[in-house]
């Protein structure tokens, strides 16, 4: 056992000695989870609070339908509504080309009679109701069908991200058929005010009889809301500890190249020893890693104006899934210095990797908003399992035993990661060439 | 006396994978306890093959050796125990200090506490190193770092050493002090099992030699007799040459 814990002293002086590196693996995955929360979460935010997406509209419709999507762009304090450039008032072949330069993202023609259509198809469909009251037998009025339909042109700029285009689209179908929906409960009014005179209608305007309450259930007292700091800063925490595949595949290499792994291999002290030596010393710096970015998701982001990052109480279940995610990042690191021969491999294969793995693991876009292949593959990196465990923990309010499926499948993969290491080094060892 | 070998090398085959050519082709030899045997020959003839498979570095194609009576295929561990190495190029970590390098690569060995700290000691004091004991290995000068390099693969006095060409690129000093604490060694019975380039070094240092090239043992004995057997030529170098021819080598 003084072996492996001599090997662990050899391992931490090598690693305090390179003090810029030690700085490196520290102070920039921080930055690295400010920025990114910033990014994601002030951006919305200041979109929010300074409307600043142009959108062009080109009202030619002139009446209820127009004002009415009009009023709902404006009042949604995302999207700031141009009606004219430079003085000049738009047509829909400036929105077009406007858009299609990429100058402006959006571009809404309603075109002219659109509100009149609606008008005339409501009128119908009432007509036909109330006359179907009065004569529900041999009514000629009952087979007619209305077929006529409006076209809203939506100009897109062709690199408009795909999930804003479909938030907008949601938005504007959201307005029409609110306004529909008013044209029907005022035509019938009218209808009624027509075959009954002495009918009064309601001072009153259709409003909404359905509302959403936003609850996020922890399963505790505490209420956590869920953020872009909740998101954020373990994701990009579990990102930058992967990435430890690259210093730690680095150092394995520069043993090999600088030959004193050659003088190891012929002392009697076994790989597995040695390179169990280096999990346990870059486990600890992954988890001091880890607790620096959850400070800063606690105490850095709060002073940007962003919420600050909610952790829990189970402080047992949070540094165990450290421990068993740091297990699963380096047991990835070994494998990856184990079999790659050069620093380039090591570092490119190493990064690509971990990107691909932070992406397919639900870190940079959620895995509820991934088609189904992909959410399938999702449930595969380990990544999105570290992730999952931590936003349990953080949101939820899990028990040891509700992150136990994640600790299990982090603690089978660092086993399979080892064991593909030793497997490599068994065979293409030296002693088999 | 088959009881005074330490290393018994029979019909020693290396052929190295994606390579149809032989690195070593049936070497056959006997090293007897207490000796200080040289392996001479050029560039690529099958020194540094030899040695890595006895250090348990290579598994051979076929063949066999044996250390200390224990083969090298089904022995490492234990072979690895009673044998000290020094690569050919300086194996230690740049960052470290000689004297933590030390202590770690005695630890590999088993050694630890006052024992370890002694041996340190003493390896410093005979090598002239005791001021640079703090000093990082990236500080050093390259004979520096070539008697640390020594000092770390005798750390645990092994039975048997192993040196690749252990005072290549050093002044003459250091070289020196490195072939008297050798001999110091193979009085106190340790066998010395040592590769040069260096014939004159080899002539005054060993007991035996055995002259390798192209993967063959082309002459082997007491560097006197082998004088004896050559009366044309003067020195080990000219038979060296004779026997080997003076083609450039890759």
């Amino acid at each position: 056992m003084f072996r492996f814990f001599s090997a662990c002293r050899k391992e931490s002086l090598i690693l305090v000695r390179d003090l810029a590196g030690l700085i490196i693996l520290f102070i920039m995955p921080m930055i690295m989870v400010v920025i990114l929360a910033l990014v994601q979460e002030q951006g919305w935010t200041s979109i929010t609070k300074d409307p600043s997406i142009p959108v062009l509209l080109v009202d030619e419709d002139q009446d209820t339908l127009g004002a009415k999507i009009e009023n709902g762009l404006r009042t949604s304090n995302i999207f700031k509504i141009c009606k004219a450039i430079d003085g000049k008032k738009l047509t829909r072949e400036i929105a077009k080309e406007k858009v299609g330069k990429g100058e402006y993202n959006i571009g809404v023609i309603i075109p002219k009679g659109s509100t009149g259509i609606i008008r005339h198809k409501v009128q119908v469909m009432v007509t036909q109701i109330v006359s179907g009251i009065m004569m529900p037998v041999d009514n000629p009025f009952l087979d007619i069908q209305s077929t006529d339909s409006i076209n809203i042109l939506v100009y897109f700029d062709p690199g408009i991200k795909g999930t804003f285009k479909y938030a907008f689209m949601a938005t504007m179908k959201e307005y029409s058929m609110f306004i529909e929906s008013s044209m029907i409960f005022s035509s019938f009014n009218t209808e009624l005010k027509k075959m009954f005179p002495q009918y009064k209608p309601p001072k009153m305007d259709y409003k909404e009889t359905v509302y959403f309450s936003e609850i996020f259930p922890a399963g505790k007292d505490e209420l956590a809301i869920p953020s872009t700091t909740q998101h954020n800063v373990p994701a990009w925490a579990l990102f930058a500890m992967f990435f430890i595949v690259i210093p730690m595949s680095s150092s394995m290499i520069k043993e090999r190249e600088e030959g004193s792994m050659i003088r190891i291999y012929t002392m009697p002290v076994s790989y597995l020893t040695i390179f169990m030596s280096k999990v346990a010393v870059y486990a600890v710096v992954c988890v001091i890693q880890f607790i620096l970015m959850m400070l800063a998701g606690r105490f850095l982001l709060p002073l940007a104006g962003i919420a600050p990052l909610t952790i829990g109480s189970n402080y047992l279940g949070i540094l165990l899934m450290m421990i068993v995610s740091s297990m699963a990042a380096l047991g990835f690191a070994i494998a990856v210095g184990t079999i790659a021969r050069t620093h380039q491999q090591a570092a490119a294969f190493g990064s690509v990797s971990v990107v691909v793995l932070t992406a397919l693991g639900g870190l940079w876009v959620p895995v509820y908003l991934m088609p189904q292949v992909m959410r399938d593959i999702a449930t595969w990196s380990p990544l999105n399992w570290a992730h999952v465990g931590f936003i349990d923990l953080f949101l939820r309010q899990a028990t040891i035993m509700d992150i136990f499926p994640q600790l299990l499948k982090l603690l089978v993969f660092f086993a399979i990661t080892i064991s593909i290491a030793l497997f490599y080094r068994r065979v293409k060892s030296p002693l088999n060439n | 006396m088959p009881g005074n070998i330490i290393i018994e090398i029979r019909e020693l085959v290396k052929i190295y994978k994606g390579s149809d050519e032989p690195a070593i082709k049936g070497i056959t030899l006997d090293i007897n306890r207490g000796e200080i045997f040289g392996l001479l020959g050029p560039n690529g003839a099958g020194k540094t093959t030899t040695i890595s498979i006895l250090c348990g570095l290579f598994n051979p194609t076929k063949g066999s050796a044996r250390i200390d009576g224990m083969d090298i295929r089904s022995n490492h561990d234990a072979i690895k125990r009673i044998i000290g190495v020094v690569p050919q190029d300086v194996a230690l970590y740049p960052t470290l200090t000689a004297w933590e390098n030390l202590t770690f690569f005695g630890n590999m060995y088993g050694l630890r506490g006052r024992i370890l700290r002694e041996k340190i000691a003493e390896g410093f004091s005979v090598f002239g190193l005791e001021k640079h004991a703090d000093k990082k290995i990236s500080n050093c000068s390259g004979g520096i770092k070539r008697r640390v390099n020594l000092i770390a693969g005798l750390l645990h006095d092994p039975k048997v050493i192993f040196l690749d060409e252990p005072t290549v690129g050093i002044d003459v000093q250091s070289r020196v002090v490195i072939l008297d604490y050798l001999n110091e060694l193979n009085r106190k019975g340790t066998t010395v099992i040592y590769t040069s380039h260096y014939m004159e070094e080899a002539e005054k240092l060993c007991t035996r030699v055995a002259i390798i090239d192209r993967g063959n043992v082309i002459s082997m004995g007491n560097p006197r007799e082998l004088l004896a057997e050559h009366p044309e030529f003067k020195d080990l170098e000219n038979i060296f040459l004779h026997l080997t021819g003076k083609d450039l080598r890759d």
